[in-house]
């Protein structure tokens, strides 16, 4: 990984929050889904606990497999993804590298990353008999609508009610306000440091920012999280100045598509800065930036403004948006060529990423390629099939490379 | 007595172009599930049900990972490799991310008109409401546009009453199989509801009534073998059930999407549109792939295995699928505990060695007989 000074600072953040989740003894603990507003959440000084992140962590920490297989063990089938099957197994055994998750009071999940989502945290209402609350998110497949719109808010409405009912307390929508706009703070920081990938060569490589994308997730809505990625993106744009480069020789520049096979981090790091290509943007790490549109300048639109960010998420839009939106990137970006991931872990994510894949090409004249791989679970991969597809492809990208 | 429904399934193709001539009504091909068929007849079309096919997957291979299931799989097969033709638009349901994503794929690859009714999944029910009400709005619209027709209160009143008296009619032949085991043989049944998917509503409504005239005649044979419930999305390949019939098992009841969640759905409600699909979508059998918290599947499973005298019940997964997935443990544990049998088999559509299934499903017997 490209050596940022402020990673001791993440981990230090991390290792906080994990902490608190652990011990806290007066805060409220909500599951809840990386998509789901969990601004309404802060607002309420309730503690929200991600295990969508605490699966990754699993799978970088090399300890998934096990935790999938207690969970399989259980009875849940291979099919299910394998951040939920990670979940169970941890959950199961108080596995992964914090000892498991604190059992939730209730659940927020929201519909505009999956709607196997629904159906992971059904288990864990069921298992541990708490509330579910449900922000459902329909996919977009024409754009944005006002029905779209109206229904979201109409659901956060709601969910103001439901915390409040939860809480015995009034909503704060005062304290709700400032959380959006550290959120937006902390999304723009974030956004503005991927922007950097822009410089040739980019300063760092995604796999950094995969690495980074912690403290957006967990922390988003908090001061410490704005602080940290002012920290991050005043040492890039450092880097971004001095021109120095992630990847040493940067001679392709690609773009990556869904998440990342977190178990192979080091690896894929090794193989692509051998091939000197740099991992310069990536869908999955941009989705954090989306929060950064929050429009806090007049109060009637606020809601209106957080049921956009929350709805236009990238895996909740239809096919055109999306080929557009790579096409911008492979544009904006300079880039060579781009990675699909074919992830067995997230259907909407991969479904339909063969015809994206072919689109895309024709349209920018870039080369591209799918790998068939998984987020979570390292028995569904293999190195030596992934990385001979990744060589052929690199080979393809020598007549558009930046030499 | 069967022979009919035999020949609607294993002719499928020709069926429908017959009935498209007859009928001069645009084809619609319906996705998996829950998709009102009144609303496209009401509109003039020809509403023909998708859940795939035991095609070998030559070129949707090019577009769908082996990570999908084998309903999208084989559905897309059918209209790239030609054979859907016949078939002028789609319809789809938002029942889970395959699906939605499959219409992407059907947009970016086809030039036929899609639609989709989204169903909201919020228990904030203002908000279910104004938001269904604009999916109606927009899938009605999309049907008159395809079919070049009004929807008239007077089709739509017709065709709720079609639609309502052919599962009217389907419910009463699970009624006599849960009355009579054993008489109908299950290759037979499922034959009969699968005809259904392709064939005009008073056609096939006509075919059901001079069945179960006939059935109710005749008795059930006087022995006992083991009683099955079956649970799962959706209820094929159907040669599977030439295996029990063969080695002596008896379904009485299922738990399937295109079983009896759909056949128990009461008349389409007219005076308000809005209200009669929501009650439609979310009533009576709960669904893995439309979350109802107050509509709960474990209560509901039991109070059906109770109801139906069945011996055990067989979870039928199609794989892939991960709604029914991930329901399935919790539901067995609690089947378990209420000293219910269980068991379950893997399943695709196009598999063609059954030699798994039937030793799971012998052996699951062999339990049952204690």
């Amino acid at each position: 990984m490209t050596e940022f000074a402020a990673f001791k600072k993440m981990k230090e953040l991390l290792t906080n929050y994990y902490i608190e989740a652990k011990t806290t003894q007066e805060k409220p603990i909500a599951w809840i889904t990386s998509g789901a507003p969990v601004e309404f959440l802060y607002a309420m000084d309730i503690l929200p606990i991600y295990p969508e992140n605490y699966a990754a962590m699993c799978a970088a920490n090399h300890q998934s497999g096990e935790l999938i297989e207690a969970a399989e063990a259980e009875g849940f089938s291979q099919d299910i993804c394998a951040y939920a099957r990670t979940d169970f197994g941890a959950d199961l055994t108080q596995g992964g590298p914090a000892a498991g998750l604190p059992p939730p009071h209730f659940l927020l999940c929201s519909t505009n990353i999956c709607k196997t989502v629904i159906k992971w945290y059904e288990v864990i209402a069921r298992k541990y008999d708490v509330p579910l609350f449900i922000v459902d998110t329909p996919f977009l497949h024409d754009g944005l609508t006002k029905e779209l719109i109206e229904y979201t808010i109409s659901q956060f409405k709601d969910l103001e009610n439901f915390l409040s009912d939860f809480t015995g307390n009034p909503f704060d929508r005062e304290r709700f306000f400032e959380v959006l706009y550290l959120s937006r703070e902390a999304a723009n920081y974030w956004q503005k440091m991927l922007y950097l990938g822009k410089n040739i060569p980019s300063p760092f490589n995604s796999l950094d920012t995969f690495i980074h994308l912690g403290p957006i997730v967990t922390l988003r809505g908090t001061k410490e999280c704005v602080d940290y990625y002012k920290l991050l993106y005043d040492e890039v744009a450092e880097r971004a100045e001095k021109k120095l480069a992630s990847v040493p020789g940067e001679t392709y520049r690609v773009l990556w598509d869904n998440l990342p096979v977190w178990f192979k981090m080091r690896r894929l790091e090794k193989f692509f800065e051998e091939q000197k290509t740099t991992l310069v943007v990536t869908t999955y790490a941009n989705s954090w930036g989306g929060y950064g549109n929050f429009n806090l300048d007049q109060t009637d639109d606020v809601y209106e403004s957080v049921a956009r960010a929350y709805l236009n998420v990238y895996i909740n839009i239809g096919f055109e948006d999306r080929i557009k939106y790579l096409a911008q990137l492979i544009d904006e970006f300079s880039l060579t060529g781009f990675i699909m991931h074919s992830n067995r872990s997230c259907k909407p994510y991969s479904i339909g990423m063969y015809r994206l894949q072919e689109e895309l090409s024709k349209l920018t004249g870039k080369p591209g390629v799918v790998i068939e791989a998984d987020q979570n679970d390292p028995r569904v991969y293999s190195d030596a099939q992934v990385e001979t597809r990744l060589e052929a492809f690199i080979e393809s990208m020598e007549s558009v490379s930046l030499n | 007595m069967f022979e009919p429904f035999h020949e609607v399934v294993t002719n499928v193709s020709k069926t429908i172009l017959e009935h498209e001539k007859k009928l001069s009504r645009p084809i619609i091909g319906v996705m998996p599930a829950y998709f009102p068929m009144e609303l496209i007849w009401a509109a003039g079309g020809y509403p023909v049900q998708l859940w795939g096919n035991n095609l070998p997957l030559e070129k949707s291979d090019a577009y769908l990972q082996t990570y999908c299931c084998s309903i999208a799989r084989s559905v897309l097969e059918l209209e790239m490799r030609g054979i859907a033709k016949m078939v002028k638009a789609y319809a789809f349901t938002s029942l889970c991310d395959t699906l939605i994503n499959l219409r992407e794929v059907y947009r970016r690859l086809f030039s036929k008109p899609t639609l989709e009714l989204s169903i909201p999944i919020t228990k904030t029910m203002e908000a279910r409401r104004t938001y269904l009400k604009s999916v109606v709005q927009n899938v009605t619209d999309g049907l008159e546009a395809i079919t070049g027709q009004k929807i008239t209160p007077d089709a739509l009143k017709d065709a709720s009453q079609l639609y309502s008296r052919v599962r009217a009619l389907q419910r009463n032949l699970y009624q006599i199989r849960r009355e009579k085991p054993g008489l109908i043989k299950n290759h037979d049944f499922y034959t009969v509801i699968k005809a259904g998917f392709f064939l005009p509503a008073a056609v096939y409504a006509q075919m059901l009534e001079e069945l179960s005239g006939n059935l109710e005649k005749l008795e059930a044979p006087n022995r006992k073998r083991p009683r099955l419930l079956l649970s799962g999305m959706v209820f094929d390949p159907l040669e599977i059930y030439k295996l029990m019939d063969e080695f002596g098992v008896d379904v009485v009841d299922d738990d399937f999407a295109n079983g009896w969640r759909t056949v128990s759905k009461k008349e389409l409600q007219l005076e308000n549109l809005l209200e009669g699909v929501t009650k439609y979508l979310f009533h009576p059998a709960p669904c893995c792939c439309i979350y109802n918290p107050d509509n709960d599947r474990h209560a509901y499973l039991l109070n059906k295995v109770k109801a139906s005298g069945a011996d055990g019940v067989l979870f039928w997964y199609m794989k892939f699928c991960e709604p029914d997935a991930f329901d399935r443990p919790q539901l067995i544990k609690r089947l378990k505990d209420e000293n219910i049998p269980t068991s379950f088999v893997d399943l695709e559509l196009s598999m063609a060695n059954f030699d798994a299934v039937k030793t799971r499903v012998s052996a699951f017997c062999e339990i049952l007989e204690g």
